[in-house]
């Protein structure tokens, strides 16, 4: 619904009006009762710089009376590859079918390109590669054919098809049933690909994969990326997050728990201090978190290193590591609460 | 976007299936009609031992003759009611196979609408109720011809043709269940069950005069074959039913599969 001030042509007295783009309306003057019709604008254009990829405010999914998500907001800047990371239940899939229109969303709202999932989806689609997290193929067709009607409903030359044939090697001419689950992740990977999409939506896509193929994978996401494609990636593996992804956001029960720049949410979360002393470990004025495992001391420090180290020299240190927190870390951080 | 791609695979996906019921088909009208001139004697014999007053198979008065006993062994059951729930049962897969085997997630990830791939899943079943229609058709006229029998052609050809508004109304029962239930099989027999109670439902309605009216719940009371090919009598209104039944089938399908979550099972 648009709301819109239009002027009388004879009088110029300002009349108010509200419809939908692209609906036309019959306007009576109140001053001059001169009759006319007013044509609403069309959506206007949305110039790609300005416009998130992916955009949701307060997304809420409930199964009855289940909680599937509850109030997310973030946004996927385009051309960036976006970590979606959460454990199994967390809310990850619901996000990801919520998005694409399997699910009906409870309140809040999502755009892709500008474009709300409520009243745009086919549209969208049009734009959108998905790679579903369990990923069914029509077992009594052969890749090829499968191939063919996927692309025959999209209507496109599917321009990158043979490059990612080339990448990843598929018996295109057996049925989809005798194939391994890793022929059958390869032929996800393609048909989400091959149509040359803005974005490409992965549910969890490298489980399938042995880890050579999930090396040469990260390989292409890292190549598609150079090309301005936005990559949506959902895991639970935190390490391929670290490797390949530019944010994450951390999803847990629902909710959004984190999203950052990945090295900043390294950084923030500082260094790790590990330290073996001769004298008894409950001794040691450390800070609140600090834990004593096989008389190892550990804390977390984020700014003040320097105060710790000085606290540490008064004492006999027997051994001392200090190493970077990883993801790893910060997610069982934050899930520890 | 395009369009008649998903009606097209449809068709493709129920091709052998739709070859091998047809094969039946026509081997069960041979097989009924060639064995007519050995019971032509009997037939009397039996007619008046059924007690044909409460008959509830229409047109079994009719019997003793050839259309009348075509109609009796084949159109009254094999036709209206054994191939109604093959066709059922297979419009009863048509989105319940691809929710249950989870295949909807890809389909839907392309630029089509939900309306839209109900509607052309309706329509991929549709060549196979037409071509069944046409070769038993054939199989019919072909084997009377061959046993010296006759049948007027006229009201063979109207049987057939007016029984394809009856099955198309079957598929759509079909594809309404089928877009409720996520089972396949689930939803194969709750649309058997439909189609044979309907069946029952008719025939006590034929059978108990008091209880006439049960017979409109049931689709089969709206296209008869026995008058059609014994008389030559098409029940238009029963078609005009048959059309509008179809389209609110279709409608709500429609409705509720844009409003129904795809969840992950």
């Amino acid at each position: 619904m648009i709301t819109q001030t239009v002027t009388c042509p004879s009088c110029k007295t300002r009349i108010t009006v509200q419809g939908n783009p692209g609906e036309r309306i019959y306007i009576t003057c109140p001053q001059c009762f001169i009759k006319g019709t007013f044509i609403f604008p069309e959506e206007k254009l949305i110039t790609k710089t300005t416009v998130n990829a992916i955009e949701t405010q307060n997304l809420t999914k409930f199964y009855g009376k289940n909680k599937g998500i509850e109030n997310l907001t973030f946004s996927v800047k385009k051309g960036e590859i976006f970590g979606f990371l959460g454990p199994n239940g967390s809310g990850k899939t619901t996000t990801i079918r919520t998005l694409l229109g399997l699910l009906k969303p409870t309140s809040g709202e999502a755009y892709i390109f500008g474009r709300s999932i409520r009243d745009d989806i086919v549209e969208i689609k049009k734009n959108i590669g998905y790679i579903p997290g369990d990923l069914n193929l029509y077992g009594h067709l052969t890749g090829k054919q499968f191939l063919d009607y996927f692309i025959s409903l999209r209507d496109t030359n599917a321009t990158l098809l043979d490059e990612l044939l080339h990448v990843f090697e598929i018996p295109s001419d057996r049925t989809i049933k005798e194939y391994s689950k890793g022929m059958k992740q390869k032929l996800g990977i393609i048909q989400a690909f091959m149509n040359d999409p803005e974005i490409v939506i992965m549910d969890e896509p490298t489980s399938g994969l042995d880890p050579l193929l999930q090396q040469s994978f990260y390989e292409f996401l890292k190549k598609e990326k150079t090309k301005g494609r936005t990559i949506f990636f959902s895991s639970h593996v935190l390490s391929e997050i670290d490797k390949i992804c530019d944010r994450v956001a951390i999803i847990r029960d629902g909710s959004l728990v984190a999203l950052e720049d990945i090295e900043t949410l390294k950084r923030k979360s500082g260094k790790i201090i590990k330290a073996k002393i001769k004298e008894n470990s409950e001794t040691f004025p450390g800070p609140e978190d600090m834990k004593i495992k096989d008389n190892w001391i550990q804390f977390v420090v984020s700014d003040n290193i320097d105060q710790w180290i000085k606290k540490l020299a008064k004492f006999t240190i027997l051994d001392l590591e200090i190493s970077e927190f990883n993801l790893e870390d910060i997610f069982i951080h934050y899930y520890e609460e | 976007m395009s369009y008649f791609r998903i009606a097209f695979q449809t068709m493709k996906d129920y091709w052998k299936m739709s070859i091998i019921l047809t094969l039946i088909f026509m081997g069960i009208v041979a097989m009924y009609s060639v064995v007519y001139p050995a019971f032509k004697d009997n037939l009397q014999d039996m007619a008046s031992t059924l007690g044909m007053k409460f008959s509830f198979i229409r047109g079994l008065e009719y019997m003793t003759t050839y259309p009348g006993f075509l109609n009796m062994e084949l159109y009254q059951i094999f036709w209206i009611l054994i191939l109604g729930m093959l066709i059922g049962f297979l419009a009863s897969s048509l989105l319940s196979k691809e929710i249950e085997g989870k295949t909807i997630d890809l389909l839907m990830s392309n630029p089509v609408s939900r309306k839209q791939i109900i509607l052309e899943k309706y329509l991929g079943l549709i060549p196979f109720i037409v071509v069944i229609n046409m070769i038993t058709l054939f199989t019919v006229y072909g084997v009377t011809v061959v046993i010296g029998e006759k049948i007027n052609l006229g009201y063979l050809i109207m049987t057939h043709a007016v029984s394809v508004p009856y099955f198309l109304a079957i598929a759509a029962v079909g594809l309404l269940i089928s877009v409720i239930i996520d089972e396949k099989i689930k939803a194969g027999i709750i649309t058997i069950a439909i189609i044979i109670g309907m069946y029952i439902f008719e025939s006590i309605s034929l059978l108990i005069p008091d209880y006439k009216f049960m017979g409109y719940v049931s689709l089969t009371h709206f296209y008869n074959p026995a008058d059609i090919l014994i008389s030559g009598i098409v029940d238009i209104y029963g078609v005009v039913v048959l059309i509008i039944f179809i389209i609110v089938c279709l409608i709500i399908s429609m409705m509720y599969f844009d409003h129904r979550d795809i969840a992950v099972s």
